[in-house]
């Protein structure tokens, strides 16, 4: 899990390892990721999401299709 | 001596938390042992409980050792991502989704310095005011959600 210039720069990067490409996120994505994954994790009550919690927490951000899925 | 459900859970969370805020106030995360005095548990309990919650994913242990690799969102060992939080101190976040759940986490702006992989040129994010930005950069997942523990480092 990277962070890169453009997606040029990641298709550029995928093509030169030859390594399939993923998903792509923005950054507004990723800190609503950021926010939801960890937000809580300083208090006691902290658990661990389910799959089914973890997808629908996906869903939310806008993260949708087989590359989220977790079941 | 730790011998309940209940038992474990509490010591367990005690455990987790510990490691936190060690991890948090000195950069490094805690030996058991240490852990070990701070929560008033005995020495194999404790052991026990750095094992537990890695089996749970709480934290991640470095391979065939005790040692804290990652609590995330922090990360023991050097990464590409470095975070600076103002008055609080500096960590490596694990990867691009755990470098601003730092500043998620601590509910506080923070700069993350990082690499473009391609160009290999800094990339500066900065977390202000509740917001990451500046907005043209991209997060790059390459493992599919239902690979990401197959190999958590590579992840």
């Amino acid at each position: 899990m990277l962070v890169f210039r453009s997606e040029d720069h990641v298709d550029r990067w995928c093509e030169a390892k030859g390594m399939a490409k993923g998903a792509i996120l923005t950054i507004r994505q990723l800190w609503g990721l950021a926010r939801a994954w960890y937000g809580d994790r300083l208090s006691p009550q902290w658990r661990r999401r389910t799959p089914e919690e973890a997808e629908e927490t996906f869903k939310e951000i806008g993260l949708t299709g087989p590359f989220w899925e977790l079941r | 001596m730790v011998s309940g459900v209940n038992d474990f859970e509490a010591l367990d969370r005690d455990v987790r938390l510990y490691i936190y805020r060690r991890f948090l106030d000195a950069g490094t995360p805690p030996g058991a042992a240490e852990t070990s005095e701070a929560v008033g548990a005995s020495a194999s309990d404790v052991e026990e409980s750095y094992r537990r919650l890695a089996e749970g994913r709480a934290i991640v242990l470095e391979p065939g050792k005790l040692d804290v690799w990652m609590a995330p969102p922090l990360s023991a060992r050097p990464t590409t991502f470095r975070v600076d939080v103002a008055n609080r101190g500096r960590w490596w976040g694990t990867c691009a989704w755990d470098a601003p759940g730092i500043a998620a986490m601590l509910d506080a702006d923070a700069v993350i310095f990082t690499t473009c992989p391609d160009c290999e040129e800094p990339l500066t994010l900065g977390v202000e005011r509740g917001r990451l930005g500046p907005p043209e950069p991209v997060a790059h997942f390459a493992v599919p959600a239902r690979h990401w523990w197959d190999d958590i480092g590579f992840t």
